[in-house]
């Protein structure tokens, strides 16, 4: 008997997918920071910034893009790295589950020795353990970009806005593997993995606007993790304890959801 | 001995449409029980409840002695499922989706994955998701059966196979049956199911309606005869036939030289054999009786007893 054989084949037989996440993200960090010195710092980019309408600056977060930290931040975890690290967990936590039990498979492997709380929490984990991967691609890459694109991060804050990161992708990863669980069909999942990521980054684009929708920031998970630019001042810890936890308890209520229902029907 | 499987009163509803109305059945421990039935009529829900994939609205099931929804990972290590669609994709080999399999079901014995891969003429090289229906079905069958499991559930375990394939089948659950392994097989016409199987359940609109055991039918069931023979009149021939216990539709085929005749025989064939012993045969031709026949014209109006 193997340990945790479900987890190793999550985690084993996708592979390919993870190494394409991982090209696309490195390709997306070669991309940008390297371009700093040229873009960002400049005192013309400045300038550019300066004209554009300031509601724009703020929805994209450009209004740091000035200095090295606040330029990462906005553009690659931000922005780009975003993206990417939200797809790809999405698109797994919706397989996971939901994905697995629409194509057929679901039902052979419950009929075996398994538990369905055993398939929901080593699927996670197996989630779990590709996203903190690609989140420790891109921290060990932006690092080795530090010195040369000039970009001055601290190593600390660094290390924070990862966790932050992961976390944020991770949430959106979780609700797609929790809805998934919970209906059977990876097109839900897909929906509300995609729902949490999307209107995370609209809420926290609008709610930036005016003090009078500042309310919508509260409801923002990429405000949560991104309001006071991570990259540059350090990590907000308690927001990043929320993502965190309230991923796990997602997990959970798939576990839950799984363990009392019929499947496959 | 304690049946292997018994259900209950066991219905199941999805939503309000009731698929299982009461279904009662039980199979005796080392026996081949096979349940017939049009598709729909509730098989592949049977199934799925026994290994608590689906869960029952009302009424019990015993399978090997426990409750499926009581038995947890100890009672499933114990089965060897076939599910009736069988979906395998990724990019594996066979070899590796079934080492996979082996991690959640019970020990397999070495040798045993290339031994059964081998009489079912299946390659585990190559990659699942491009093997044909009939190679991915081999493959369910493989990890249904690799673990030597008490009880065997397999549902439509010959569709898609082709008809070698299909006796190397029928001769691996005639062995895993002389292992004393239980086998609970579906499919949807009997013919498939009567080469192998003790006992047969019909199943229809979600109640069992039969169960005979196959020896049951075979003795009941009507064979049809058809000979020629020489240097007797028909008449005189038909009139010797028409003496035989249980014969009917006699017809003569033949009238000229030599005649044909034709009937059909019921129960014993020995009181046929003896007579056709006196006359100078040219021709016999004595049917493997068609059990799905008999089925249905006994079940053709559904009879109060039988439920």
């Amino acid at each position: 008997m193997t340990a945790l054989p479900l987890f190793r084949r999550a985690f084993f037989d996708t592979w390919r997918s993870t190494l394409g996440w991982a090209l696309g993200l490195a390709a997306a960090i070669f991309l940008y920071l390297p371009l700093y010195p040229s873009i960002g710092g400049s005192a013309q980019m400045q300038d550019m910034i300066d004209a554009l309408p300031p509601e724009m600056t703020k929805a994209l977060n450009y209004d740091q893009i000035a200095t090295g930290p606040g330029y990462t931040q906005a553009t690659l975890f931000g922005l780009l790295g975003f993206l990417l690290m939200t797809i790809a967990s999405v698109s797994w936590g919706a397989a996971a589950v939901g994905g697995d039990e629409e194509s057929g498979q679901l039902e052979l492997t419950l009929a075996h020795g398994v538990r369905r709380v055993q398939v929901v929490l080593e699927r996670a984990l197996a989630l779990l353990l590709r996203v903190v991967l690609l989140a420790a691609v891109v921290c060990s890459l932006v690092w080795l970009l530090n010195g040369p694109a000039q970009l001055g991060i601290e190593l600390g804050h660094l290390l924070g806005a990862t966790v932050l990161f992961a976390g944020l992708a991770l949430l959106s990863g979780t609700a797609a593997l929790c809805v998934g669980a919970v209906t059977g069909r990876r097109t839900y999942g897909l929906a509300a993995g995609a729902g949490v990521g999307v209107l995370g980054y609209v809420f926290n684009a609008v709610g930036r606007q005016s003090k009078d929708v500042e309310w919508l920031l509260n409801l923002s998970p990429y405000h949560w993790a991104y309001g006071n630019s991570p990259v540059a001042n350090g990590a907000d810890w308690p927001a990043a304890a929320w993502l965190w936890a309230i991923s796990a308890a997602l997990v959970v209520l798939a576990a839950v959801a799984l363990e009392r229902r019929d499947v496959g029907a | 001995m304690a049946p292997a499987i018994s259900a209950k009163s066991l219905t199941k509803k999805f939503g309000r449409r009731e698929v299982l109305h009461g279904v009662d059945f039980e199979v005796e421990a080392g026996s081949v029980f096979g349940v017939i039935g049009p598709n729909g009529a509730g098989k592949t829900t049977t199934m799925r409840c026994l290994l608590d994939i689906i869960r029952p609205t009302s009424g019990t099931i015993r399978v090997l002695g426990t409750d499926p929804r009581a038995g947890g990972p100890e009672l499933r290590r114990r089965i060897g499922y076939l599910p009736g669609e069988l979906f395998l994709a990724g990019r594996v080999t066979g070899r590796t989706l079934l080492a996979h399999y082996e991690a959640i079901s019970g020990p397999v014995p070495p040798g045993r994955v290339d031994q059964l891969a081998e009489r079912l003429g299946l390659d585990l090289t190559r990659h699942t998701r491009k093997l044909s229906k009939g190679n991915k079905q081999k493959l369910g069958l493989v990890q249904a059966f690799m673990h030597q499991p008490e009880l065997l559930v397999l549902d439509e375990p010959t569709s898609g196979l082709d008809p070698l394939v299909q006796q190397e089948f029928h001769a691996m659950v005639r062995e895993a049956r002389h292992r004393g392994q239980t086998i609970f097989l579906s499919s949807h016409v009997l013919s498939e199911v009567q080469q192998t199987a003790d006992t047969v359940a019909i199943l229809r609109d979600g109640r069992i309606i039969a169960v005979e055991s196959v020896s049951g039918l075979r003795e009941g069931a009507v064979r049809r005869v058809r000979f020629t023979t020489s240097g007797i009149a028909a008449h005189d021939a038909v009139a010797l036939l028409s003496g035989v216990p249980n014969i009917g539709h006699v017809e003569v085929l033949e009238a000229d030289g030599a005649a044909t005749l034709s009937a059909t025989i019921g129960g014993d064939i020995q009181p046929l054999v003896r007579m056709l012993a006196s006359l100078r045969l040219t021709d016999l031709v004595l049917e493997e009786p068609d059990l799905e026949e008999a089925v249905l014209t006994m079940y053709a109006a559904p009879r109060e007893e039988a439920q």
